[in-house]
């Protein structure tokens, strides 16, 4: 008999070879790229010496970036928008998940894939059309608001604190709550909600007194989600804060380094102090979560919901969507195509206000194609670097066999945590202090490591939810079948998940485009990507090329989303998934 | 080969500092059915991965074919893709990204057999469950009883060593079951394989084994054929897992080479006993409802105990009798001829082939 031949393998050595090999080679991996980094810079804000040189310990960048007022100032704008923001913001994507998932409101399909595509537009190109609306000197509304009566001067502002606020109403953040929130409130078992209705409560009561309750802690979780999401926020108080001087930490760290000579020490002083901020509203946001599991699954059975009867209000709804959808995703996006192909921006008067000239220009800047180059490369990269170290994460973290899942979990939530601009700044120590200069500093090998790294939370827990939802029974019968393990890994596991595969590279390769935060400290002139191309386009006062190529940017991702979304690209619902492996497992 | 084709032995297997599966040991005649039966959460499903290598035993020593496939304690452990298993799961796993055909194939083409073969043999394979037509059949489109037939479809294909069957049975509705079940007895005749089957189904495993083995808190309480584990139960456990029981107490009595218990006044049953029961014991005698029959008041024979009726339930196609034994309350199932009134003194009759005695 052929199989008498197999050698017994030891114990001792499968275990090895197996799970804790593979489990040690990524815990390895994550403590060089992202314990190490922030080791390394919470040292290095005690290191006076700039990065490379022969270290000099001291309090100096401590007592030097604290005695600057400016310091304490950003970390309190940081937490001020933050928290301003999150009133409305969520406010907002409650109503509008409510809307969707439990009312009768008329196109709630439309508004939910509304939302989803625009939790796609990135905010770069979107912050630069509100300058293009609402900038003093040129601003569209500003103009026609200069015919009004009594209005002198400028009316709005868009470099200003409430400018900051309004942009971020229509940036990601709002809709991804919408995205999260839809399905918890389609979720909840309709049985609570008929149980009032049966005692006596109308439709208001149920909501404010069964519905929302219920689901409390659920919107708190997101609330402090978006919260935390809004203290990383960079791209818009850069471009909108800088010429007002208003500093957030990300973009304060963004001006330290910008010094001329860079003042790396400042930077990680400031640096630190806000990671020891985020990882202390990080421990808590999770104790809380977890003390309030028996709360969350408040899943009844199926998904039969007693929808509200809107009678005609139900068109107030849909309008005053549609009202907020025009004003902060249409009106910019028009303006963008308009800004893009104008003159000169703001002169609608000029004999021929319009050109092309601006794309020409754009499509024959070298720098242009370079960096077009550095991008697909950049975002190719991390597109593909991510779903395979992710999916074998998220396997390792499914499977329930690791000797130490919760550090593994905790390396793949560091990056949540730590906002871009922060894990650069420590992986540009790394870069610099290590023999990985050559291959890491300033390349585009540097960058997508980056990104890769900061991807890390969605597409692990996407890679992880799918695995765990497959169930170890359909890899175990491949194993029992006679199947090796990487036949098993290449033939029915890989296949099964390829769904969430496309989506984690989609997303990562469409969040590698968008960056700014995670390359802006990292690249240099031969390694520029689109999205610095665009904030130097910004800056230098070509608003009209930037208009073109935020456009540009804008349509390659919607493109990708789109058709991504054939692929099963849904994010939060996984319900809905094409590959339905549940039917055959047990009621 | 000899007689034992598996040689489970000993076999420990512990989560943390619990074991849920404690020195289990039994063996697998070559073409035995051969059933673990046993509630929820007692061992039963592990002991099967085990066998299939699902799970890593601590201690003891696993045998097939003379083969050994795990023995921690010399270091060796077969892995899963090389024990020539067949296994159906519980929730049949079958890939949804690969058609029937597909499913059916996947274990001859990780052998690396021809491309001829494995069209002859998939078909054949697909015969025996009864899918021949359903070959290009999406597997995502199948009921829950044709997806039972395709994962046995899968587990066969390759005349696997042992069958292994994880509660294929339970997923499926009570008409479809009782039909599997007889399928199943019949497949398993007409390929003579060996098959260790995992049930909490006490009806399942009586009606398909050749031997039971009752788990209970990972250890194994018993194992024999179905007539031995119902008829015989060695604990009360076993008998109460495998149906109704009949329980009354009593006093061992030992005399001249026969043995008997005293049922406190109420009559006598003869039983077996070995050493374990010494004269004077206290006792329980467990025997099934159905072998004991209900006679109107009379002179008491051997094996007879009196008892009042306290109750009687109409069921239909027979009464139930509540009675009272020596203090204690006994149902019992008989004809509706002749019934007894509420009140009525009666006398049981026990069957003494059909009678255990346990020590209390």
């Amino acid at each position: 008999m052929s199989a008498m031949t197999v050698p017994a393998v030891p114990n001792i050595w499968l275990k090895l070879r197996g799970f804790r090999g593979a489990e040690l080679l990524v815990l390895l991996f994550f403590a060089v790229v992202m314990a190490l980094p922030i080791l390394f810079m919470l040292v290095g804000s005690f290191n006076t010496a700039a990065p490379g040189e022969t270290p000099v310990y001291g309090l100096e960048n401590w007592t030097r970036a604290f005695s600057d007022p400016q310091t304490l100032s950003a970390l309190w704008m940081s937490f001020l928008f933050s928290v301003v923001r999150l009133i409305p913001s969520l406010t907002l994507s409650v109503i509008v998940a409510w809307l969707i998932a439990r009312t009768d409101m008329p196109g709630g399909h439309t508004v939910e894939f509304l939302c989803w595509f625009a939790f796609f537009v990135p905010d770069f190109p979107l912050t630069l059309a509100w300058i293009l609306l609402l900038d003093p000197h040129f601003g569209f509304l500003n103009s026609v608001a200069g015919y009004l009566p009594f209005v002198t001067g400028p009316l709005f502002n868009p470099y200003s604190f409430w400018g900051i606020v309004w942009v971020h109403l229509g940036t990601g953040g709002i809709w991804l709550n919408v995205m999260l929130l839809t399905p918890v409130f389609r979720r909840l078992g309709a049985t609570l909600e008929e149980a009032a209705r049966v005692s006596g409560a109308n439709t208001l009561t149920t909501l404010w007194r069964i519905t929302f309750p219920v689901l409390s802690p659920m919107i708190l979780a997101i609330a402090v989600l978006s919260f935390i999401k809004g203290l990383e926020s960079f791209n818009t108080e850069l471009l909108l804060g800088l010429p007002a001087r208003i500093y957030v930490y990300g973009t304060r760290i963004y001006d330290y380094l910008r010094q001329e000579p860079p003042a790396y020490g400042e930077a990680t002083a400031l640096g630190s102090v806000f990671l020891l901020v985020l990882f202390v509203l990080a421990f808590f946001y999770r104790r809380y979560l977890q003390g309030k599991k028996k709360f969350t699954v408040v899943t009844g059975q199926g998904y039969s919901t007693l929808r509200v009867k809107l009678g005609k209000w139900r068109y107030v709804a849909i309008g005053g969507f549609i009202l907020w959808f025009t004003v902060m995703m249409v009106l910019p996006l028009i303006f963008l195509v308009i800004g893009s192909f104008m003159r000169r921006y703001g002169f609608f008067n000029l004999s021929s206000p319009f050109t092309l000239a601006h794309w020409q220009n754009l499509l024959g800047d070298p720098l242009f194609i370079g960096s077009l180059k550095n991008s697909l490369i950049i975002a190719s990269t991390t597109a593909i670097l991510g779903v395979l170290l992710y999916s074998v994460v998220g396997y390792l973290l499914a499977s329930r066999r690791l000797a130490a899942p919760a550090v593994l979990e905790f390396f793949c939530w560091l990056p949540w945590v730590i906002p871009g601009i922060l894990m650069s700044l420590g992986l540009l120590w790394i870069f610099l202090a290590t023999p990985l200069r050559g291959i890491l500093y300033g390349t585009v090998w540097g960058i997508a490591l980056a990104l890769t790294i900061h991807d890390s939370p969605v597409s692990t827990q996407a890679f992880k939810s799918s695995f765990l939802q497959l169930g170890p029974d359909l890899e175990e019968a491949a194993r029992v079948s006679g199947a090796s393990w990487r036949y098993t890994y290449l033939r029915i596991l890989l296949p099964l998940v390829a769904p969430v595969a496309v989506t984690v590279a989609m997303l990562n390769f469409g969040s590698a485009l968008t960056s700014i935060s995670t390359p802006v400290l990292l690249y240099s002139a031969e390694s520029r990507p689109l999205s610095i191309l665009l904030l130097e386009y910004s800056f230098t006062g070509e608003i009209e090329r930037a208009a073109a190529l935020g456009l540009l940017i804008t349509a390659i991702i919607c493109v990708m989303m789109l058709v991504g979304r054939r692929f099963g690209l849904r994010m939060t619902n996984p319900q809905r998934q094409e590959v339905k492996p549940g039917v055959g497992q047990p009621a | 080969m000899g007689n034992v084709l598996l040689d489970f032995s000993n076999v420990v297997k512990r989560y943390g500092d619990t074991p849920v599966v404690d020195r289990i040991s039994f063996t697998v005649a070559p073409g035995e059915f051969f059933t673990l039966l046993g509630p929820s959460g007692c061992g039963k499903t592990t002991t099967l991965r085990l066998l299939a290598g699902l799970e890593t035993p601590d201690a003891g020593e696993i045998t097939l074919q003379g083969r050994c496939l795990a023995a921690p304690d010399r270091g060796i452990l077969v892995p899963i893709d090389k024990r020539n298993m067949g296994m159906v799961f519980q929730s049949y796993a079958i890939w949804p990204h690969l058609t029937v055909f597909e499913n059916v194939a996947f274990p001859l083409r990780v052998r690396g057999e021809p491309r001829a073969a494995i069209k002859k043999r998939v078909q054949e394979a697909l015969e025996i469950v009864g899918l021949g037509h359903l070959g290009q059949r999406g597997s995502t489109e199948l009921s829950g009883g044709q997806q039972q037939r395709v994962a046995l479809a899968r587990a066969i294909v390759y005349t696997p060593a042992l069958l292994l069957l994880d509660e294929p049975l339970s997923n499926l509705d009570v008409k479809l079951r009782e039909q599997m079940r007889a399928e199943l007895q019949a497949l398993h005749k007409r390929l003579n394989l060996a098959v260790v089957y995992v049930t909490h189904d006490q009806a399942e495993a009586l009606a398909l084994s050749d031997r039971i083995a009752v788990v209970n808190q990972g250890r194994l309480e018993q194992v024999g054929t179905p007539a031995e584990v119902y008829e015989r139960p060695h604990t009360r456990f076993v008998g109460d897992f495998l149906g109704r029981t009949v329980i009354v107490k009593g006093t061992m009595r030992k005399d001249a080479g026969q043995t008997w218990v005293d049922v406190q006044g109420a009559g006598r049953i003869a039983v077996r006993a070995d050493g374990a029961f010494i004269d004077g014991a206290e006792v329980r005698i467990l025997s099934r409802p159905e072998d004991v029959t209900l006679l109107p008041m009379g002179e008491l024979g051997q094996n007879q105990v009196t008892a009042t009726v306290e109750h009687v339930a109409y069921m239909g196609d027979h009464l139930e009798y509540t009675v009272m034994v020596a203090g204690r309350i006994l149902i019992l199932p008989a004809s509706k001829r002749n019934p007894h009134p509420i009140g009525a003194d009666v006398r049981l009759a026990f069957d003494p082939a059909r009678v255990t005695a346990l020590l209390q």
